[in-house]
């Protein structure tokens, strides 16, 4: 307590770069060690909860390691009168991240072409014709960026429509997995995100085993893509039958 | 833009399924290109390519600048490509903001690759001048001036000429003036190829028209370098697709891209040496 | 700055009274209805026109004549320093205008009642004139389009450095910053429709500057026409008369 009331007392204030340590070059050919003591092909744990915002038609809240996204509902609404008559629903998605979400305050990454991704990875999955000639609108605010956003950002959403009752063909998940040297790392954090040679992200709905997305950057050779794209799809599908068991709960929860 | 008849419609899908297009070509055709390189001569670099009634013109302007900080050694590269009403009028006054930007985006995930560079079209460290201090930062502007389906293709077709048309200054760094000569400079490392599969009904198509783009449920977009690895890919479109299919794509694009480039490197080296020969005279 | 040397030569070598060379090519761009390429020396631009077609904003639907509509953009590569912003800035909105004003006095429009005409210019390289050669590519892209027309628009600009008046400025020319006057008429029936200036003249010295100009339309009107001739005679030998 003496020692706070000194004025000249130094300011904790924490500083990036000197955190960050120069990462010696990798060698092609060593074994990537993950920061955070996962195995190569584990996901990191995730944390599901629907109900999270109470004036939204449905809304999801999901912590996967530091990513932390909460996703809300509104719909369906009755479409803008500009919009022409559609016999079939639409869907419109908007990404924002908080000031506070990266760990350099204000720098946020792209979030409107992450609002088109997630349009075209959901709009396969919504049954649009059960909603003619309303609007679904879908907000994600991302709360801290861990690394792995979009992948987040999706299966969220795809949580967060379920709640609110939309009709959907299946569950939509997302896992991208990062290539490094040779290793292969399912879900990388943004430490990993930042040495990446190549990243492949796969959006699916596990029980139907269609893709609705899918996007790769980095030099991929046809037999990696192979390994990363079974990696993906085996991981949605367990990350599938734990966004259902969510639902599960939080249905018969309050009936309790 | 007007609506396809069902009769149309129909057609097409027929078509394709009997591996003959509405303009005679086979499933996996390319329309004829047309390269140009050359056509701004204020640009460090620049090229226009006809890809059938597609046109698009690439520039490259190279500036000096400040590297980011988290990379001292390596150049930036920024790409935007911009939608001239003339190709569509819905491309008016902010019509063409939500194409613009997916294209740009898409263009820079093949030509940038992964966050740490590798897998690049461009060596950003061939960029550097002095490290932390000055690089140089390479503004890709893309311009449609004519769209008839299979634009992304276009444009990639379009930055990969511009790209071996420029020539950037020599920078010699002597205390702190800078003079410059003007050797033709080939900056990217790796050639790369955008290239497009849809496909309509359960059969894939290459390049295809706006009408045919119409009645695709889905289409792929693959990148792909001369080692035959694939540097980007992006599925568009709302339908969705066995994981199957995908794989099945993917052969085909790296089938048709080999034949692709060949294709394309000829006439960039054609337009290059009409345009040697123009410079001489 | 000397801008007319002591020989009477200009920067680029030119004399006083002299046109850049022009280049006008028609049908471009395949999808529009009509469409034009137009250089003025190192300046080309496109055009495009669309229509006439129905209209897509119901409130500014009018029954007695087609709706005109403009708009101007430059390409980032433009200019000489890439351009960050090629739409929405106030030049490009004023000179939309513009270009709609002077199109509109020419075309007629009580033929096409209920009906919209969408003029599209590009501009891809920009050297000075700029607003003229945008007019006339767009007279080239209505005329490919078919749209009925009272006469062609065509448009040059002068100025008046050093003494002289010049014809055709360049962009080294025109950020002088002296006076720049450009014209737009009507050539066979002998009328201005377009009349703009930049800076201060004296009146004498304004109406010559105005006479050089309307003689450099009056050049631009007879090119057009020949690359007009042109095109139909090899449309009727396409179509085999």
């Amino acid at each position: 307590m003496a020692g706070k009331s000194s004025a000249a007392a130094a300011t904790y204030s924490p500083s990036l770069t000197g955190q960050r340590k120069k990462r010696p070059p990798i060698q092609t050919d060593s074994e990537w060690v993950r920061p955070d003591g996962r195995g190569l092909h584990q996901c990191r744990p995730a944390f599901l909860k629907t109900g999270a915002v109470n004036s939204a038609s449905g809304s999801a809240y999901a912590e996967f390691g530091n990513t932390k996204v909460i996703v809300s509902v509104f719909g369906p609404r009755e479409s803008k009168k500009a919009m022409m008559y559609s016999n079939a629903g639409r869907l419109n998605c908007n990404v924002s991240y908080t000031t506070f979400a990266s760990p350099v305050r204000g720098q946020t990454p792209e979030a409107k072409d992450l609002s088109s991704m997630l349009h075209k990875a959901l709009e396969g999955a919504i049954i649009l014709k059960s909603f003619p000639k309303t609007t679904v609108d879908v907000f994600a605010l991302v709360l801290e960026s861990g690394g792995g956003d979009l992948p987040v950002i999706t299966s969220c959403a795809s949580l967060a429509l379920a709640d609110a009752g939309i009709m959907l063909y299946d569950m939509v998940a997302s896992v991208s997995v990062s290539c490094i040297g040779k290793n292969l790392l399912i879900d990388p954090v943004s430490e990993e995100e930042s040495y990446q040679d190549g990243s492949l992200m796969i959006t699916c709905m596990p029980s139907r085993n269609e893709v609705t997305q899918m996007t790769v950057t980095g030099e991929w050779s046809t037999t990696k893509i192979n390994e990363g794209m079974q990696l993906c799809l085996d991981a949605c599908s367990k990350l599938g039958k734990i966004m259902r068991s969510c639902l599960k709960e939080a249905a018969s929860g309050p009936q309790d | 833009m007007v609506g396809l008849s069902l009769g149309e419609q129909n057609f097409i899908k027929g078509g394709i399924s009997q591996d003959l297009r509405t303009d005679g070509r086979k499933r996996l055709t390319y329309r004829p290109i047309f390269v140009e390189t050359g056509i701004i001569p204020q640009a460090s670099g620049s090229a226009r390519v006809k890809l059938g009634v597609t046109d698009v013109i690439a520039s490259v302007k190279a500036e000096l600048g400040r590297p980011n900080p988290s990379y001292p050694d390596k150049g930036k590269v920024s790409i935007y490509v911009d939608c001239s009403p003339t190709a569509e009028p819905t491309f008016e006054g902010r019509g063409g903001e939500e194409f613009s930007t997916e294209l740009s985006s898409a263009l820079q995930k093949c030509l940038l690759g992964g966050k740490s560079g590798a897998g690049a079209g461009i060596d950003l460290s061939s960029l550097c001048i002095v490290g932390g201090k000055v690089c140089w930062d390479l503004y890709i502007d893309g311009l449609v001036v004519s769209s008839d389906g299979n634009v992304l293709d276009a444009l990639g077709a379009a930055i990969k000429a511009a790209l071996s048309n420029t020539a950037i200054p020599k920078v010699q760094v002597s205390a702190n003036a800078s003079s410059d000569e003007q050797p033709e400079v080939d900056v990217s490392d790796e050639e790369f190829l955008q290239f497009d599969t849809s496909g309509v009904g359960r059969h894939y198509i290459a390049d295809a028209t706006t009408a045919e783009e119409s009645q695709m449920s889905s289409a792929v977009s693959l990148s792909i370098n001369r080692q035959g690895q694939i540097c980007g890919l992006m599925k568009r479109g709302g339908a969705v697709l066995d994981s199957s299919m995908i794989l099945d794509m993917i052969s085909v694009a790296k089938h048709v891209s080999e034949q692709l480039i060949k294709r394309l490197d000829s006439e960039i080296a054609a337009a290059e040496a009409c345009d040697d020969d123009e410079m001489e005279l | 700055m000397e801008y007319v040397n002591p020989e009477g030569l200009r920067l680029d070598g030119r004399r006083p009274m002299e046109m850049r060379q022009i280049r006008a090519e028609i049908g471009v761009v395949s999808k529009a209805d009509g469409s034009a390429v137009f250089e003025m020396g190192n300046t080309k631009v496109i055009a495009a026109v669309y229509g006439p077609r129905e209209v897509q904003n119901r409130s500014q639907q009018s029954n007695d004549h087609a709706l005109v509509r403009c708009e101007y953009s430059m390409a980032n590569f433009s200019t000489g320093d890439r351009m960050r912003k090629p739409k929405g800035d106030r030049r490009s909105t004023e000179i939309s205008l513009v270009i709609r004003q002077t199109m509109e006095a020419c075309i007629l429009t009580h033929l096409m009642p209920r009906s919209q005409i969408d003029i599209f210019v590009q501009v891809l390289q920009a050297d000075g004139g700029t607003r003229s050669a945008c007019i006339n590519a767009a007279t080239l892209a209505l005329a490919d389009a078919g749209i009925p027309m009272s006469d062609i628009v065509t448009s040059c600009s002068a100025g008046y450095l050093n003494g002289t008046p010049l014809l055709d400025l360049n962009y080294v020319e025109d950020s002088a910053g002296g006076p720049d006057v450009t014209v737009g008429i009507l050539p066979k029936l002998d009328k201005v429709t377009l009349l703009q200036m930049d800076s201060k003249l004296q009146m004498e010295t304004f109406e010559n500057v105005m006479q050089l100009a309307i003689e450099g339309c009056k050049a631009v009107a007879s090119y057009i026409r020949e690359v007009l001739l042109e095109n139909t005679k090899q449309l009727e030998s396409r179509r085999g008369v």
